[in-house]
Formats: C-alpha cells, sequence, structure tokens
C-alpha cells in the first residue's frame, strides 16, 4: 500500500469517527435532556422494609394499601404485589396531578409496569419501590407483573384507572377506591 | 508496470482501494443513518409523549 493509499484510509477512518461521535452525542444530549428537562429519570429509590413482616408495618398493611391523598397534598397508591396478585388489583389516581406509586412485596421479586406510560421498576423483596410520575391519559391502563414470578405470573394483573381531576374526589380520611364498573 | 500474482497491476489496485470506501461508507451511513432515525423517531413519539418518571 503506497503513502497515499494510508493517508486516504487514515482520513477515511477519521471521518468515519467523527460521524459515530456525532451520532453518539446526539443521542446523549437526547438522554440528558429528558432527564433534567422532561423528568424523565429511572426510579432510583433506596428503601429497606423487612418483608416478613411486610404486612404488619405502618405503611403496608391492608387498610393503608390503595390511594391516599397524604396531608401535605400529595397523592401516593401503596400497593401489595404477591405471589398472584395485585393487593389491591385497582387503583385510582387523576390525570394531569404528579402521583406517587409505592409498591413492596412479602414474597419474591416482581416488577411493573404501567401501560402506555413509562412507570417501570423492579420490585424486589426487602425494598420499597417508589415512582413518581403524572399520568396525561385518562383511562383504565393495565399493570402487569413484568418479572417472571412463578407458575401464577401470567394472570399477575392490576389496573390504574386514571380519571380527570375534576372526577377524583378523595374520601374525609383522604382515601378513594376504585368504584365497580 | 509489474503484474502481480492475481493479474492486477499496482495501479489497478490503488484504483480499488481508492474507490471501495466509498461503497463501503454508503452501505454504512444508510444502515447507521436508518438505526438512528428508528431511534429518535421512538424517542420522540413513544418515550417523550409517555411522561415523566423517576
Amino acid at each position: 500500500m503506497t503513502d497515499a493509499s494510508e493517508r486516504d484510509v487514515a482520513r477515511s477512518e477519521l471521518r468515519w469517527g467523527l460521524i459515530t461521535i456525532a451520532a453518539v452525542s446526539v443521542i446523549m444530549l437526547a438522554v440528558i435532556y429528558a432527564g433534567v428537562v422532561m423528568h424523565i429519570n429511572p426510579p432510583s429509590n433506596v428503601e429497606r422494609i423487612d418483608p416478613k413482616g411486610l404486612h404488619l408495618s405502618a405503611e403496608f398493611t391492608e387498610a393503608n394499601l390503595g390511594t391516599k391523598v397524604e396531608a401535605n397534598g400529595q397523592i401516593t397508591a401503596r400497593i401489595v404485589t404477591t405471589q398472584f396478585a395485585f393487593v389491591p388489583r385497582c387503583v385510582i389516581l387523576p390525570a394531569d396531578t404528579p402521583v406517587t406509586l409505592r409498591l413492596s412485596r412479602p414474597d419474591v421479586i416482581h416488577g411493573i409496569l404501567v401501560s402506555g406510560t413509562n412507570v417501570n421498576t423492579m420490585v424486589v423483596p426487602g425494598f420499597v419501590s417508589q415512582v413518581h410520575t403524572t399520568f396525561r391519559k385518562t383511562g383504565d391502563l393495565l399493570m402487569p407483573c413484568h418479572e417472571f414470578c412463578g407458575l401464577g405470573h401470567s394472570e399477575m394483573l392490576a389496573t390504574v384507572r386514571v380519571v380527570p381531576k375534576s372526577e377524583f374526589h378523595p374520601g374525609p380520611d383522604g382515601r378513594i377506591a376504585c368504584a365497580a364498573k | 508496470m509489474p503484474q502481480d500474482d492475481d493479474g492486477l497491476s499496482q495501479d489497478q489496485v490503488e484504483r480499488a482501494l481508492h474507490e471501495t470506501p466509498g461503497g463501503a461508507f454508503a452501505l454504512a451511513g444508510l444502515t447507521v443513518g436508518l438505526l438512528i432515525v428508528a431511534w429518535v423517531a421512538i424517542y420522540l413519539f413513544v418515550f417523550l409523549p409517555r411522561g415523566p418518571v423517576g
């Protein structure tokens, strides 16, 4: 190979290198924009809880599950995931309002996603999974378990019922449950 | 011009080396370009509309 050919190859590789750097830069900038400006980030809550006493703890006792408007106005839905059901099977939340989902489980690893949204998290024994989001569309959104958790995994479904803010009327204790349809 | 065993002159080899990267870049540019376009389309029309999460 002559020196001229060597220079041609080196120039070609340099150009292609610049193209790939530009492509990766565009993607990185888009990811940073989504995180910083649009607040789309991986849920990163690290909070421990004793899985053996989950149903006895103050937060995840049966009476405290479901949607509740806290004293500070924050809307939180607490859900326990077990083999092979969500408790409760349906939570109701308002659209266009910041809400928090808090999940824990007494048994094995589960995972949830809410269809049509970016809500997606693992639910790991010994930890509380927490996701902040704002639902933009109303309707019944499917929330399946997306981590194989046993023979009944495929039956493990829940519903997130997103209603317009005008139809979200919690009771005097701040709680609200899905009405039977 | 001396001939190699493959019957190509040095000039022909040099010309091939000079022209080949053009086709390789066209193919690589097309495939990588399509990949980037698909990524951006999903980012703009699926990922961002699905709303904030964290």
